[in-house]
């Protein structure tokens, strides 16, 4: 897989945690990040870094 | 505006721009709050601070955005809790998150039950696994010892080799953010 397929992996895994994992506490909860569909991109992302990191 | 971090029961000083504020038996740290927009670079700068945080404490991350006015407000919102916060941290002491996904390689399509034997390798290699609902095949997180991170790296390249109809993505260490919280019983 090259690097930038690595980041982009890791970008998924690390949105998922920030939005969905951590401890909950009561506050005002921002979810300011820059492009909403952040996580749609990146899905696509990792689906086509996965056809391009078949083993050779 | 403050942002929270991260719970932690270890209350030797942190560096700029990281704050300790003590709520009962634990802390909370603290950062001043961005303003504006989080790009892609921003969240893996915030991730990098928590990360090395978590080389040289236990940590429980908290979830991502949430702010409060100041000092008092952070206490406030924490100290309630501070019990099983505590118990908490205990339950990840000593152990980082290790994310694991698997999807169809292509050809030949997976067999049913090679998710399944994936996640069950891996599970007996950890302390504690939580399955997450996704689009992929197996979308997991792993509690996995410090001591044991490469035995369980080896695993998961050993079950890629078995299953080469399955691409398995693997990343981490993490700080602990899906096992922050108590399991839902």
């Amino acid at each position: 897989m090259s690097a930038i397929a690595e980041r982009e992996v890791a970008l998924v895994d690390l949105l998922d945690r920030l939005l969905g994992g951590g401890v909950v506490i009561a506050g005002e909860i921002t979810l300011a990040v820059a492009d909403v569909d952040l996580v749609h991109v990146s899905l696509r992302a990792l689906v086509s870094s996965v056809e391009t990191a078949r083993p050779k | 505006m403050i942002e929270l971090l991260a719970i932690t029961d270890d209350p030797s000083p942190l560096r700029s721009p990281l704050r300790l504020v003590p709520a009962g038996e634990v802390g909370v740290v603290v950062a001043p709050a961005d303003e504006g927009e989080a790009d892609a670079e921003a969240l893996w700068r915030r991730e990098s601070l928590l990360e090395d945080l978590m080389r040289e404490r236990a940590l429980l991350p908290i979830r991502y955005g949430t702010r409060v006015e100041d000092d008092a407000a952070a206490a406030a919102a924490v100290a309630p809790r501070a019990g099983e916060l505590a118990a908490a941290l205990e339950r990840v002491r000593g152990a980082v998150e290790v994310s694991v996904r698997a999807v169809a390689a292509g050809d030949p399509e997976p067999g049913p039950g090679a998710p399944e034997a994936v996640h069950e390798r891996l599970a007996a290699a950890a302390r504690e696994n939580a399955l997450h609902a996704g689009p992929e095949l197996l979308r997991a997180a792993y509690l996995v010892d410090d001591a044991e991170v490469d035995g369980f790296v080896a695993a998961v390249r050993a079950l890629q080799h078995e299953h080469p109809e399955l691409s398995i993505l693997c990343t981490g260490p993490w700080p602990p953010y899906s096992f922050a919280e108590a399991p839902e019983r």
